[in-house]
Order: structure tokens, then C-alpha cells, then sequence
């Protein structure tokens, strides 16, 4: 009996061994599925279209992707991935795999689906993606959740990178975000094609260059935008740019106001100035193109081949010195691209340029924008500056933004030019003997806002002009200014301060009388609001 | 969301602009029997693409690697290797890619050609060849791919998914469970205990 003890015991070992095998296995249980998680730092709302496309730059901007083995040796029916982000996506089915086999993989990228309001998201957040996966049979305890968290950015935030810190080679990296750039160009805000109507009917009086594809034409067109800036006394800021990280990426933040906000603040950076003209000659069908310099971009267009630049931020302002006139920045803009064409032919990466409607072939196209009516009444103000003729601002009797007064009373002064006088308003007749051609003056009761008639001997209007600034230069002032049929814009320059002003010229019996009304230049955007309506009230 | 055959376009990106001559290449695609795709790719240059070949990533192959994972973010790759042939200017690139094929609802398998209308020859019941000239590389660059799916594949053929574009759809049994130690040694035992307890009751 001993003999067999051996024997008996390795039968028995060998039966609880293969039982065991079949026991200690459990088919599909959370362990025996590996997961690794590749996921995003940083989402930016501006570009939320371009995160939903999985074809958008051939799926380079995902949320994340998962990669699930079955490590059991089971199959693994009806698979299914799906995730949330809170407050902001519901539980979303990403993908249901018919069959897992043991060992096969699964690669699961995810392509958020934001709505639309996310462009309205002002403040940065930290948010949490939840992901769930489960199969069939799959018991409560074994359904797999992961979790991990990311940066949502505010919709003006432009992250230039998405590229691991550890993984930075060259400045092409620092720069990998460029072509998003193209979803902060918004052709189809309701904001920027009003703003660009206007620019078509007021500024250009008609232009065809999205149809001839003349390049004449679209020469013109892009001078025109810079002079519709030029004359709404745009000036050029600059916003946030902070370097910003995650536990992966590090990258510069720039905030960037969009189109309709440079046109609305009548201010912007290089890039914005850029995005807004690149919306505008869009919305006119002309081909944008942005092109960036170590520093800066300009933005320019493509037409038949060719490329042809202009130097935006020319308008500058009276703070930062000379404005060049539209023709100067063209040709700026133009010597600036020889430049660029000679050094991007050598090879280097730090000059290149996005073709707005080539990347949007690609899928990055721009945010959804809603129409906006206290914007479209600023667009209003900004249209009335560039021209005679401008539409006629509604009276806005709301106590907010500007403040409008409606008119009350009307000063004619003569036969020719006259223009209502708001309420309250201070008139004052020959306010100033020595300079006889001052026939009178109307002063806001702040004192901030100057309604001036002259009355100047002359037939020509130059010679007006002439004349007006000789008498500012005998009072220690100079004067500059543009024209535009019977408008004037201009700024006059004295030791106290800048003075920025709009106004009309008709030739009247003996002369030419003027009307211009404006305000110290730091107060101008403030009270452009009554200095508009003062200028559309001259008849 | 570009698909496997699209994959080594990042590795010659630099060509399209630098130089007219047309590149060959040839993309070899082996489907294994749970869905993993290894890649072996295979190129030979003239003089000047070598040159610049070779700048960009011959001589930095982790540039290479890093280009081919930022094309392909839809995808985990891993164990890239490089050998590279300077003699004859060639050079041969493999890689795995997990996933690269899954079992849609209906319990199929399918691969995803990302080709419109592609033109397949079929070389062997479980071969494929397609020739392929990417047009964002107007016409500098001609691939040609090897597509073999897994020996246990059955009833294979070509459909159109919803976006018009080519795949391939098969059937394929689950792979026989792996090599389970403690069963094997179990039986093993019971192998071994049985036959010494035979011996011993046939002895007496």
C-alpha cells in the first residue's frame, strides 16, 4: 500500500493542478483587462469643431485614446467604451466591439462633440473626462472606469502647442498648434459679415475681386480693410501671452480677441488684426493666408498663384506714432514678404504661413458665432466714422455702453453744413477772436467732447486745410488728417494731448465751412458713441 | 481618421517638397490572428533623396518614430526598427500597430483600405496588392501595399463602409487559448502518477 502512496499522490496533485487551472481563471474580470490611456492637456473651446472631427488634420486632435487589451482567456462579447466629461458631455457610446478574442487589442480614440455655447466659455477650468468600459455579462464589479483631468481653455485662449515638453525638438514644435489658428478666423460671424457689407459698400463703394479674381482688385480690397481700420482710428494693443503647463505639455497662452471683438474694441494685436482680415477677405471669397515671423504675423491673400501681403498693425496709433497710410503698409506688407519668401525657401522653420481656407479643407473651421445686436450697433458707430453717407444710427436710449443722447435741438450757423446739438450742451459763438475763421464751438458738459465750425475763405479744400493748420501751428498745435469726398478724420497734436476728431467740408458762399467734432484721444473709444451721432447729424 | 496604409507618408513628407523624382515604396501589411498589424516598410532613394532622407530622419531615427506616431494619432504603435542599407541608399522600417483591425457588430472582422474605389489584386487567397500615389504628394511618391490578412481567415471580400472608402471584411475563429502551465503540469502529473500506479499493480 506504501508503493502506491507516491503514485496517488501525483494523480491527486495533477487533478487539483488541472482543476485549478480551469477555476482560477475568471473569463473577463477588470484585472485581465489592460488599459493605457493617451489623453490631451489642453482643449481649446475655439477649436471644438476641429476636436469633434476624427478626419479633421487626420485625427491629430483627440481627446484621448485607449487602449484595451484582453488579457483573459475568454472572448469578450459586445465591448463597449463610453465616456462623459461633466457639465459639459453626457454619457457618450464611443465604440461597441462585436467580439474581443483573448489577447486582441482594442484602440479607442475619442472625438468630443462640445455644443456650440462652449465658444461663450470665458474663464479657464479644469475639467474631468470619465470613461466606462463594460461587456456583456460583465458583473458591477468588473465594468472598468478610468478617469483623468485636462484644461479647458477660455474660447479666446490659443495654446501654440499640444507637444510634450520632453518631446520639444525645434521650433516647428513650440509652433504645432499654427494651423488652428484658422478656427479664430470667422467669416460666418454675423458680426464680421455686417462689418465686412459695410466695408464693400462704404469704404470700397463696390468691389468684385472675390469674382474677377483680378489681383487689382483684390489689392484694392485689402487696402480697403486697412483703410476701414485706419479710419475708425483702430490702434494697435497688446493682450495676455503667459507660458502655461499641464504635467506633460508646456506651452505660451495667448489670448486672442476674436474678429468681432477687434472690430467692436477697435483694437488688436498682430495676430488678431491678422484673423480679422483674413475674416473679411474670406467673407468676400478671396483666398486669406497669415503669415508668421519670428514675433509677428501679417496677413495677406493668395490669388492666382500669387501672394501678396500688407503690413496691418500700420495703424498703430497716436500712442505709438506715425500711422502709415494704406499704400505705405501695402508696400510694408509686400517687402515683408520678399523676406519671408527668401528665408522660407532656405529652409527655415520659423517663417511659414496658413492658408485659412487650405486648412479648412482639412477640417479646422471656425467657432460658431451668434449674431449680437449691441455689437452690430458698435459696428454702426464704426461704419458712420469711415464716411460720409454712413447709415443712420438709431437712437439708442438704453443707459448702458455709450450713452447716447438723443438730439434735441439743431444750430445752424449759415447756408451750409449744420448738425443737432445733444441736450445740455454748451454753444459758443466766436469763442476765439484770434482765430477769426472759428465761427463757433459746442462743448459736451464734461468738456470732453468739442463740436467746432470753421468758416475758411477759400474755394479749395486743401487750401482750407492749410489754412486751419497754420493757425493750430501758431497756437503750438499741429493738425493731420485724410479725406474721403466731403469727410475729414484727423488728429491734432498739442502739448496738452492728442485730439481725434471726424468731421465734414462743404463749400458754402465765400468758402468752405468745416464741422468737426471729437475728443481727447484716451477718450475717444469711450464717448465714439455721441461723436458718431454728432457727425451723422450734420447735414 | 487616416488608416494604416496612409501610415508611412510622414517618413517622406520632406520629398514632396525638395525633390521632383518620384520615391517607390513598398508597404508590406501582416495581419496576425488577433487584429495587430505589423508594418514593414521598404524604400530605395537616388542620391539626393538619401541626402535629405537621411538629414531629416536616417540619421535621427527617433525624429522618424516621433513624425510616424504624430501622423498616426488614431493608433498605439510600438517596436519600431531601422536598418538601413547606405551602400544601395535603402532602407527597411518595421513597426507594429495595435488594433489595426476589429470585429464590427455583425462579429466580423474588418480592415479599412481608407481608399475610395481602391483597385485590389488579389496574389494569393489571403493577398492583396494595392499601388497607391497619395495626391498630396502630387504624384512624387508611389506606395505600393501588401495587404496580408491572417491564415485563419475565411470568407473574405471587399465592400464599401458608409464613407465610400474600401475594406476588407473576413471572418476568423477565435485563437486557441494559450499555453496554460498549471493545466499542462496537472496533467502531466496525472500522466505520470497513473502509469507509476499501473507499474505497480500490474508488478503485484
Amino acid at each position: 500500500m506504501k508503493k502506491l502512496a507516491i503514485p496517488l499522490a501525483l494523480c491527486t496533485l495533477g487533478l487539483i493542478l488541472t482543476a485549478l487551472s480551469f477555476f482560477g481563471s475568471k473569463a473577463g474580470s477588470a484585472d485581465d483587462i489592460d488599459i493605457t490611456i493617451d489623453k490631451t492637456s489642453f482643449i481649446m473651446p475655439a477649436a471644438h469643431r476641429v476636436y469633434s472631427n476624427p478626419d479633421a488634420l487626420d485625427g491629430k486632435y483627440y481627446l484621448f485614446k485607449a487602449k484595451i487589451t484582453n488579457n483573459s482567456s475568454e472572448t469578450l462579447e459586445d465591448v463597449t467604451v463610453k465616456y462623459r466629461i461633466p457639465n459639459y458631455i453626457d454619457w457618450t457610446e464611443l465604440t461597441v466591439s462585436g467580439e474581443m478574442f483573448p489577447g486582441q487589442t482594442l484602440v479607442v480614440p475619442c472625438y468630443p462633440k462640445f455644443n456650440n455655447d462652449i465658444t461663450e466659455k470665458t474663464t479657464e477650468s479644469v475639467e474631468k473626462t470619465e470613461i466606462e468600459i463594460s461587456w456583456d455579462g460583465a458583473e458591477e464589479d468588473d465594468i472598468i472606469e478610468e478617469d483623468f483631468t485636462f484644461k479647458l481653455t477660455n474660447r479666446n485662449e490659443y495654446v501654440y502647442t499640444g507637444i510634450k515638453s520632453e518631446e520639444i525638438s525645434s521650433y516647428a514644435d513650440i509652433y504645432d498648434n499654427d494651423a488652428l489658428i484658422a478656427c479664430f478666423v470667422t467669416p460666418n460671424d454675423p458680426v464680421v459679415k455686417y462689418y465686412a457689407q459695410n466695408l464693400q459698400e462704404k469704404v470700397l463703394k463696390g468691389e468684385a475681386a472675390g469674382i474677377s479674381r483680378n489681383e487689382k482688385d483684390a489689392v484694392r480690397f485689402l487696402m480697403g480693410i486697412y483703410e476701414a481700420t485706419r479710419l475708425s482710428h483702430m490702434v494697435y494693443s497688446s493682450t495676455k501671452g503667459v507660458p502655461k503647463s499641464t504635467d506633460d505639455v508646456a506651452s505660451l497662452v495667448q489670448q486672442v480677441r476674436l474678429p468681432r471683438e477687434v472690430i467692436t474694441g477697435n483694437t488688436g494685436l498682430c495676430i488678431e488684426l491678422s484673423t480679422l482680415y483674413a475674416s473679411v477677405l474670406s467673407t468676400a471669397g478671396i483666398d486669406p493666408i497669415i503669415f508668421f515671423v519670428p514675433g509677428h504675423a501679417y496677413p495677406g491673400f493668395r490669388m492666382n498663384g500669387q501672394y501678396y501681403a500688407i503690413e496691418a498693425t500700420g495703424i498703430n496709433g497716436e500712442g505709438l506714432g506715425g500711422i502709415a497710410s494704406a499704400e505705405d503698409a501695402f508696400k510694408t506688407g509686400q517687402k515683408q514678404l520678399q523676406e519671408f519668401m527668401k528665408f522660407a525657401q532656405m529652409g527655415d522653420p520659423r517663417y511659414t504661413f496658413v492658408d485659412i481656407h487650405g486648412v479648412n479643407a482639412l477640417g479646422v473651421t471656425s467657432m460658431d458665432l451668434k449674431d449680437n445686436d449691441f455689437m452690430r450697433k458698435k459696428v454702426d458707430d464704426i461704419v458712420a466714422s469711415w464716411s460720409g453717407g454712413g447709415p443712420q444710427i438709431v437712437p439708442n436710449n438704453n443707459n448702458g455702453g455709450n450713452n447716447i443722447i438723443t438730439p434735441d435741438r439743431p444750430l445752424r450757423t449759415g447756408n451750409a453744413l449744420s448738425f443737432s446739438i445733444p441736450a445740455g450742451w454748451q454753444t459758443m459763438m466766436r469763442p476765439a477772436p484770434q482765430m477769426p475763421i472759428l465761427t463757433a464751438q459746442v462743448v459736451a458738459p464734461d468738456q470732453m467732447t468739442t463740436v467746432s465750425i470753421y468758416d475758411i475763405p477759400t474755394n479749395n479744400m486743401q487750401q482750407a486745410m492749410n489754412t486751419l493748420n497754420q493757425y493750430f501751428m501758431s497756437f503750438g498745435m499741429e493738425m493731420q488728417y485724410q479725406s474721403n469726398g466731403n469727410s475729414l478724420a484727423g488728429q491734432t497734436y498739442s502739448a496738452n494731448g492728442n485730439f481725434n476728431w471726424i468731421g465734414k467740408a462743404l463749400r458754402r458762399q465765400g468758402g468752405i465751412r468745416i464741422v468737426a467734432v471729437g475728443s481727447p484721444d484716451y477718450m475717444y473709444n469711450q464717448n465714439s458713441g455721441i461723436i458718431n451721432q454728432v457727425y451723422n447729424s450734420i447735414r | 481618421m487616416k488608416t494604416l496604409t496612409t501610415i508611412i507618408v510622414a517618413s517622406t513628407m520632406l520629398f514632396s517638397i525638395t525633390i521632383n523624382a518620384q520615391l517607390q515604396q513598398k508597404i508590406e501589411m501582416r495581419i496576425d490572428s488577433i487584429g495587430n498589424a505589423k508594418l514593414k516598410i521598404t524604400s530605395t532613394m537616388n542620391a539626393q533623396q538619401w541626402q535629405v532622407w537621411n538629414s531629416n530622419y536616417g540619421n535621427n531615427p527617433s525624429a522618424l518614430k516621433r513624425d510616424i506616431e504624430r501622423n498616426m494619432p488614431a493608433y498605439f504603435l510600438d517596436d519600431f526598427k531601422l536598418e538601413k542599407d547606405d551602400m544601395n541608399r535603402s532602407f527597411n522600417l518595421s513597426l507594429n500597430a495595435y488594433g489595426a483591425c476589429e470585429i464590427n457588430k455583425r462579429g466580423k472582422w474588418v480592415v479599412d483600405t481608407d481608399q475610395k474605389n481602391a483597385q485590389l489584386t488579389e496574389l494569393a487567397e489571403n493577398k492583396y496588392m494595392l499601388v497607391s500615389s497619395p495626391p498630396e504628394y502630387g504624384g512624387n511618391l508611389q506606395q505600393t501595399f501588401i495587404i496580408e490578412l491572417p491564415n485563419d481567415a475565411k470568407n473574405i471580400k471587399t465592400d464599401n463602409n458608409a464613407f465610400g472608402k474600401t475594406v476588407f471584411e473576413f471572418d476568423m475563429d477565435p485563437p486557441s487559448s494559450g499555453f496554460n502551465l498549471m493545466r499542462w503540469a496537472g496533467i502531466l502529473l496525472i500522466v505520470v502518477g497513473g502509469g507509476w500506479l499501473g507499474k505497480d499493480m500490474i508488478k503485484k
